[in-house]
């Protein structure tokens, strides 16, 4: 079959120009010349990585690795500059939460603020509202503007939205930190959930422990360069051992 | 056709960003979404002191002919002061999510244009009460309303893809505007200037164009010169073709400079 992958990434190369201080002016840019070459770090070297249909995937690695990089160019957010990044189905990112936000509206108003984001039209979003509600565990103050909302209140929103998005690939970054032990318990039993639903999920992340139970596949990425790539518990062990 | 495509699956996006953009600037204030009318009015009202009284401008119903010009000019430099920075104001969303990118300076021009036509409401209500009354001229309001639409995002889209790259656009903008505010026949009618060399001014500056035809429509009742509004709707839909192009072309960096 030709498009049983859900993303594939072939001899990509991302690099981003270094400025000691960036020239944001018309000054600076003048001073300096419009040609004045920047330093040209490479982010990633010639990645090729090739994620089915319903797999889990974890990238682990250092700070700095790159990981980061690879998620947001699996989003369209940046774009590379050589090789070629291609997904097929619907998806979705998780690397903020909460993004379009306004303080000033309820609650309500902002979940169809922030599922527009996501591509969802009005209907969509009206059959989804009652389980975004409900799993946000927010009750009367979801009418309320958000500005009045707790930092916990804000991310479970955030969260709940993000999370009722379905789409058939999710990309997540970091963003598990969300709201007490409870809440956070109740997002990994949903990525569970999700996970089983033939979903394709990508996680980046540093809690090593609830990753290994979610994914069945690691890559590490180390200086930009696939490091390792397989089995889970295998990576994340071998991860471990050269970090210790 | 596939930039529509995407235009149409966000649709709910660009409206819930044009509805932000209208209501969301006031939302705290006390008369919230009402300042949008105010501040035009109010801008119209010290013109209307100043001019007739302290200049001994001369025209007749000269509220009414500086309504005509205020409103629409209001919905220009709205558009360009605002849709200039929208996309380095949103670089929160342009870094952390991915979205068509035009759906921004889209909604700024479109969220102008619906204040615009909600303030028309406003001239009607001055051209009834001054005495200056209707005419079934009104009909060519939505052909004017396009051409300066398509001008306004064209200038849009390459403004605020510039912004991103050199901040000091965004400065420039403020300033060219309160130059384009007197090259524009807002306060004055441009037949002061009738056989003066400074008229070809007029002839290179379609916002001149626009408000001479919208005072055509409200003000004088006759018909504006509708060969010139053409011309200037096509001129604007292969504006806004190239300005996107650039805009797009522009836009792969965005997340990286903004």
């Amino acid at each position: 079959m030709k498009d049983d992958y859900a993303i594939k990434v072939s001899n990509m190369t991302k690099t981003f120009k270094l400025y000691s201080d960036k020239a944001n002016t018309m000054k600076e840019r003048l001073v300096r010349g419009w040609k004045s070459k920047p330093e040209v770090r490479t982010v990633l070297k010639n990645i090729n990585v090739e994620i089915k249909k319903g797999e889990t995937v974890a990238l682990i690695g250092v700070n700095g690795s790159g990981k980061s990089t690879l998620l947001k160019l699996m989003t369209k957010i940046i774009y590379p500059n050589k090789g070629t990044v291609k997904t097929n189905g619907k998806l979705t990112s998780l690397l903020e939460l909460g993004a379009g936000f306004h303080p000033d509206f309820t609650g309500r108003e902002n979940i169809y603020f922030n599922a527009a984001i996501f591509g969802l039209t009005k209907e969509e979003i009206d059959k989804r509202l009652n389980d975004i509600i409900e799993f946000s565990e927010l009750g009367e103050f979801i009418d309320s503007p958000i500005r009045t909302y707790s930092s916990g209140m804000y991310m479970r929103l955030a969260f709940s939205v993000a999370i009722n998005v379905d789409a058939e690939i999710l990309l997540i970054d970091e963003i598990l930190a969300v709201g007490d032990q409870h809440f956070q318990d109740k997002c990994f039993a949903k990525l569970h959930e999700l996970a089983k639903s033939n979903m394709t999920i990508v996680i980046v992340s540093h809690a090593l422990g609830p990753i290994k139970d979610l994914c069945n596949r690691a890559i590490w990425i180390s200086d930009g360069e696939v490091k390792e790539d397989g089995k889970c518990d295998k990576v994340i062990d071998d991860y471990l051992k050269e970090c210790a | 056709m596939s930039v529509f495509n995407e235009l149409y699956k966000y649709r709910e996006l660009l409206k819930t960003t044009i509805k932000k953009d209208i209501r969301g600037k006031y939302k705290a204030s006390f008369l919230g979404v009402l300042w949008s009318f105010i501040n035009p009015l109010l801008q119209v009202l010290v013109y209307a002191i100043v001019f007739p009284y302290i200049m001994r401008v001369q025209t007749p119903n000269y509220l009414i002919f500086l309504i005509c010009g205020i409103i629409p000019w209001t919905w220009f430099t709205y558009s360009l002061s605002n849709g200039t920075t929208s996309i380095t104001n949103n670089a929160n969303l342009i870094k952390k999510v991915y979205f068509p990118r035009e759906i921004l300076p889209i909604s700024v021009v479109t969220s102008g244009l619906i204040n615009f036509l909600i303030s028309c409401v406003i001239i009607l209500i001055f051209v009834l009460l001054g005495g200056v009354g209707l005419s079934w001229h009104l009909v060519f309001l939505p052909v004017i309303a396009i051409a300066q639409y398509l001008f306004t995002l064209a200038a849009v889209f390459l403004l605020s893809a510039f912004n991103v790259y050199v901040k000091d656009v965004e400065y420039m903008v403020v300033f060219l505007l309160n130059i384009f505010f007197y090259a524009t026949p807002v306060l004055y009618s441009v037949d002061m200037f009738s056989g003066s060399w400074l008229a070809w001014i007029f002839k290179l500056n379609p916002m001149a164009h626009f408000i001479n035809a919208y005072r055509d429509i409200f003000y004088v009742h006759q018909i504006p010169q509708l060969e010139n509004i053409l011309f200037l709707i096509l001129l604007g839909f292969i504006l806004v073709g190239l300005c996107y192009l650039v805009f797009k072309k522009l836009e792969k960096r965005f997340a990286e400079e903004v």
